[in-house]
């Protein structure tokens, strides 16, 4: 299983690569849509960006619609890795 | 040239888009790259008989239906004689394995009766599924027209999640009543294991509500919107393939077409959505929206036979009844079969049904269709335009012959002569779509389609490929993407007061 920090890591690398995103942007208190000019377009390009990443899904809206910072979304797929683990 | 609105692609969606959008006074120019605007629903004639091809029979124009009320506000109902299936019209399913019959009856009332007859153990279960599917529909403002447009784009719908299969499965044990439900969903174009409860319940419900039949069929449709257009003064540059999107300050500046520029503030696009990508300069969409977009699960294709028979007569039990052969089971789309056509097949004659003598020689035609896989075909695969190897003659004569065979084992039709045959590679060449897909792009569980809107400004989408697919999906992905430009809520206002 993959720990939380390389799950950060991971998520770091997708957010600059498929957002062309200068790395030293991705701080945790980063907001994504004022800090790193996202938008609620972008929102659904990251989903599907971070569960092909993943292997899982995200599913719940509520719980991705409440995500503003970067430590929001690592916090989340952290849940939801664990989760998915717990599961298997 | 100049306009306020490029639409690219003449389909139901574009010609949708285009007349809703000069409803609001907006000049707009339709660049399509055939030679013919209609997209899936303009015919083609062999021998005298007009075909169609993306068009058999539809749902939602009765009155208060979401199609007539929309045709109504477009201007195009008037042009259209539209003839509502009698009450014995239905889809006489055959189950495969049982060979057990069931006729899928347009009617609530009338289907729950056949089915608890064919199924006297069921009955909850039938129950069950029909309360789902009119549930679902009443929190679908194109079915609930009292309810705004605005949340049900923005918000997926919380029955979006459930699965077709599991929902299925957990009504009945029975293989042969599996199979009846999920039927429709040879209309949408995903295997029920992929599909989605809502989507399923937007479609059956539209048939279950009741079907319809209009004369000229798919051509009509076109030659009433280009009619209508005409009027508004709307031009249709037909056999010019949009090249590119021009953009200047991260703004759309129009298309660059196969004969020239046009220059407009917005640009409706309606084609495959994967096909965009390649008109849009470098660095305006984001790698995650490439990949989304590129990563996109298609429908499978069809392979159709197109035959017409020496006496109309004969076809009499085919005008108000479909004829579909099902596999048991949840199997209905699956494709990479040794022998696809020993699973399901649609045998219909659309010609049979319209009133007008003037079209009597459609009268003659029959149509049977099958799932497809690309792989068939893959073989014989050569770039559009190019001559195709004679082996692809060969294998298309042999697969049209077994499909031949089967309508005669089915149903008796022995009679049928061939006059035109699709297969997925005629459908990716005619139609424009990867691997021929004929309803674009899955609407299934877990895949995101595209909506409206994009991040470049003035640039929108539409089509089967976005909100829905089927001539009432695509054509309320029309409504919806001129919707965006103008302000959903005052448009959806205005078309309602047609109801
Ligand atoms: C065999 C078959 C049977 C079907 N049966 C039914 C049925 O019975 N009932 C039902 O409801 N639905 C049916 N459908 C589905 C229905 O026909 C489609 O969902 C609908 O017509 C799609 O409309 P559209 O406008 O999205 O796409 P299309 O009709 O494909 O239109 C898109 C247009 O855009 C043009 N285009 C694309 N790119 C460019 C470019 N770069 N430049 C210029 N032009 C471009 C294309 O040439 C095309 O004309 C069927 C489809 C098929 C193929």
């Amino acid at each position: 299983m993959i720990s939380d920090e390389q799950v950060r890591r991971r998520v770091t690398q997708i957010m600059a690569e498929e957002f062309e995103l200068e790395p030293e942007l991705l701080q945790p208190d980063a907001t994504l849509y004022e800090d790193l000019g996202l938008d609620s377009l972008d929102a659904v390009d990251m989903v599907v960006a971070l569960e092909k990443a993943f292997g899982m899904k995200m599913t719940d809206e509520e719980a991705v619609r409440a995500v503003r910072t970067l430590g929001d979304l690592f916090e989340l797929v952290c849940r939801l890795k664990n989760q998915q683990a717990a599961k298997e | 040239m100049k306009a306020e609105v490029v639409v690219i692609g003449s389909g139901i969606s574009g010609l949708t888009a285009a007349a809703s959008l000069t409803k609001r006074n907006r000049q707009v120019v339709i660049v399509e790259r055939n030679q013919k605007p209609g997209g899936a629903l303009k015919h083609f004639v062999r021998k005298g008989i007009p075909f169609d091809v993306g068009f058999h029979y539809s749902g939602c124009l009765g009155s208060g239906g979401i199609l007539r009320v929309l045709w109504e506000y477009l201007g195009v109902w008037s042009h259209l004689r539209v003839h509502p299936f009698p009450s014995e019209g239905n889809d006489s399913l055959i189950l495969r394995n049982s060979e057990k019959s069931v006729q899928a009856f347009f009617s609530y009332e009338r289907l729950e009766d056949e089915l608890q007859q064919a199924f006297p153990n069921e009955a909850e279960g039938i129950a069950t599924y029909l309360k789902a599917l009119r549930d679902i529909c009443a929190s679908i403002p194109f079915y609930n027209l009292d309810l705004s447009l605005t949340p049900f784009l923005r918000a997926p719908l919380s029955s979006a999640k459930i699965g077709l299969a599991p929902f299925l499965t957990s009504l009945t044990k029975d293989p042969d009543l599996q199979a009846v439900l999920a039927s429709p969903a040879f209309l949408y174009g995903v295997p029920p294991r992929q599909a989605g409860l809502a989507v399923h319940a937007m479609v059956a419900h539209a048939f279950i509500s009741g079907a319809y039949a209009i004369d000229g069929g798919g051509q009509a449709i076109v030659d009433a919107f280009l009619a209508t257009l005409a009027e508004a003064g709307v031009d249709i540059l037909t056999g010019q393939e949009v090249e590119s999107v021009l953009v200047k300050e991260n703004q759309v500046a129009g298309v660059k077409t196969s004969e020239g520029e046009i220059y407009a503030s917005h640009v409706i696009y309606t084609g495959h959505p994967t096909s965009l990508l390649d008109l849009v300069p470098d660095g305006i969409f984001r790698k995650a929206f490439y990949n989304r977009i590129r990563n996109l699960i298609n429908t499978d294709s069809m392979f159709v036979v197109f035959g017409a028979v020496d006496d109309p007569g004969s076809l009499d039990d085919l005008t108000w009844v479909n004829h579909y052969a099902i596999p048991s089971g949840l199997d209905i789309l699956d494709v990479n079969l040794k022998y696809p056509e020993e699973s399901a097949l649609l045998m219909t004659a659309p010609g049979r049904r319209y009133s007008d003598s003037a079209l009597s020689d459609a009268q003659r035609g029959i149509i049977l269709m099958r799932p497809a896989s690309w792989d068939e075909v893959a073989p014989f695969s050569v770039d559009s335009g190019k001559a195709r190897p004679a082996s692809y003659k060969r294998w298309k004569a042999q697969s049209a012959d077994r499909l031949l065979d089967q309508a005669k084992k089915l149903w008796g039709y022995s009679r049928i002569e061939p006059l035109a045959i699709g297969s997925p590679l005629t459908f990716r060449d005619k139609l424009g779509v990867p691997g021929g897909a004929v309803y674009g792009v899955q609407h299934c569980l877990n895949q995101y389609n595209p909506g409206a809107r994009t991040r470049l400004s003035g640039l929108w989408l539409s089509g089967q490929g976005t909100l829905m697919t089927g001539i009432v999906g695509a054509s309320l992905s029309g409504l919806v993407t001129a919707g965006e430009i103008e302000g959903l809520e005052p448009l959806w206002d205005e078309v309602r007061q047609c109801r």
